[in-house]
């Protein structure tokens, strides 16, 4: 069984008069394990999608089912990774990670182990008593992985995790991301504008179109770490590319949307 | 998605970012030798008061600062004045507690519910015009001489400012902080006291800031008419014995006890939001 299905979602927002079609009629799976990337001009809706499955926004139509029950409103089963990782600034980096832990009430002693393993895991030891406020980047969006991934999430949620840093960073934080998912075996939803973030962390790709509707849904199966001078490698980002060349730009109105 | 509400009252965020930073002027700029330029113009103004007093010459007009300064060395040292200032401390802290009271339970009700905050905002908006010393007459019919009218008006100068930074605190809350706790499985409760209250603190911290600030200055006046104790009093009655050095004396006191409240709140917001400070 898939651990998310979406079904016939279609989401409409309606300004005055003017009704503007974001999602239309996507269906999709993602199985258990599976590191899924959606792709898109901007506009296109992914970040509405993603808002959808995490439930802080209905659907206008269709349903989106997670593991067996249908999602009506956010949940601890599907955690989120914010693209400004909403860390709570008022916590420090020990209380983040351990706030999901408490609130889905696991056991104390659990808690202090499993701290320490994310902490170990996203080289975060020893920075467990600072605030977010003195943390860089990088930093900040370690914590934020493993804050999502404290209570083993049925899925992770990202929403362009590492759109703030530069390409550099994104790199190493790529590299890093990829090897707690491998540890954590997680399975991800990641919404990103950038197609070689895409390649090199997923085992699928669906681009979607300007109008709201899946364009292409694109298997990559190669080895893991990822050698960006692969030729395979090489040849799924052109393709990639040429599927988002093709996608005609969205109408400036449009673009308010996402 | 749903874009976080406009804060309604988002002046209050600059105002705070005025007044949390003393190491930055109204400039904006920072200050490295402050204590250089409070000593030049401290002493402008003393040089300028001392040639007003030769020039005068009439020390019930005007005293010179040195027998002002010798009239507040006895002020300090006199325990009728201690009392008095603690009759009226008194009174500012039973003002400000109800203050705080009211203030951030209704700022906590207007921020949280839309509905509470249409009912409410037409009424504060307009009572909070009247000013304050206008409700004094009205509060010595209602309390009579003593206490009653200066507790009054401290916690009515106090509470708009709370209410208003608080509810302002409440809406400049992201919404991503209420959907990754409701993702990380937080109920309305948890919510309540983990973002809410934490998230809007520095706010309401300043609100309090400057209502305590507001009911120091408006116990003074109301203890000139409404009391028969307490530091206004004493001012009045400095006044009425001629000892206008001993006047002057209690007004630079009654500064320098605000000056050291503001600063203890001040250094208290310091302490409670610690994840504020580099």
């Amino acid at each position: 069984m898939p651990e998310l299905n979406v079904i016939n979602l279609s989401k409409t927002y309606t300004n005055g008069r003017k009704t503007h079609q974001v999602l239309d009629d996507i269906n999709f799976a993602v199985n258990h394990g599976e590191f899924l990337s959606i792709v898109g001009p901007s506009g296109c809706g992914k970040t509405t999608l993603l808002n959808i499955i995490a439930g802080f926004i209905p659907t206008s139509s269709g349903q989106v089912i997670a593991g067996d029950k249908p999602v009506n409103g956010p949940g601890p089963d599907r955690a989120f990774v914010f693209q400004n990782y909403a860390l709570f600034p008022w916590m420090t980096v020990k209380d983040n990670i351990l706030y999901p832990m408490k609130m889905q009430k696991v056991d104390i002693q659990i808690r202090e182990t499993r701290l320490n393993e994310l902490l170990t895991m996203a080289h975060l030891g020893g920075k467990e008593t600072l605030y977010p406020h003195h943390l860089s980047g990088g930093m900040k969006q370690r914590v934020a992985v493993i804050r999502a991934l404290a209570c083993h999430p049925r899925l992770l949620l990202m929403d362009e995790p590492l759109g703030a840093v530069d390409t550099q960073m994104r790199h190493k934080l790529q590299l890093e991301l990829e090897a707690i998912f491998r540890k954590d075996s997680a399975t991800v939803i990641m919404v990103t504008h950038d197609i070689d973030e895409a390649v090199f962390l997923s085992d699928r790709v669906i681009v979607l179109s300007g109008r709201g509707k899946i364009a292409a849904d694109v298997p990559v199966s190669l080895t893991r770490p990822r050698d960006r001078k692969n030729t395979e490698y090489i040849r799924i980002v052109n393709n990639l590319n040429d599927i988002l060349d093709d996608i005609p730009q969205p109408q400036e109105s449009e673009l308010n949307a996402e | 998605m749903d874009k976080p509400q406009r804060p309604l009252y988002s002046a209050e965020v600059t105002r705070e970012k005025l007044i949390n930073d003393v190491r930055k002027d109204m400039s904006g700029k920072k200050n490295r030798f402050p204590q250089l330029y409070w000593i030049i113009t401290l002493a402008l103004l003393i040089g300028i008061w001392q040639l007003a007093a030769v020039h005068i010459h009439f020390a019930l007009l005007m005293p010179s600062p040195w027998s002002t300064f010798k009239a507040l060395l006895q002020s300090v040292a006199d325990p009728k004045i201690l009392i008095a200032l603690l009759i009226t401390l008194k009174r500012v802290g039973i003002g400000f507690a109800v203050a705080c009271l009211i203030g951030i339970s209704l700022g906590y009700l207007m921020g949280y519910s839309k509905t509470i905050l249409r009912f409410l905002d037409p009424l504060t908006n307009s009572v909070r015009l009247i000013p304050i010393m206008a409700w004094v007459p009205l509060t010595i019919v209602w309390f009579g001489l003593g206490d009653g009218p200066t507790i009054f008006l401290i916690a009515f100068a106090g509470l708009f400012s709370i209410m208003l930074s608080t509810i302002s605190g409440v809406h400049d809350i992201s919404a991503d902080y209420y959907n990754a706790a409701r993702s990380m499985g937080a109920g309305r409760l948890s919510i309540f006291t983990h973002v809410v209250i934490p998230g809007s603190l520095p706010s309401v911290l300043t609100g309090m800031r400057i209502g305590l600030g507001g009911g120091w200055m408006s116990v003074i006046c109301a203890e000139f008419i409404a009391t028969s104790s307490g530091f206004g009093h004493e001012m009045v009655y400095a006044e009425t014995m001629l000892e206008t050095n001993k006047l002057i004396a209690l007004m630079i006191l009654s500064g320098l006890v605000g000056f050291t409240i503001d600063r203890g709140m001040l250094l208290l917001s310091r302490k409670v939001i610690k994840w504020k400070n580099s």
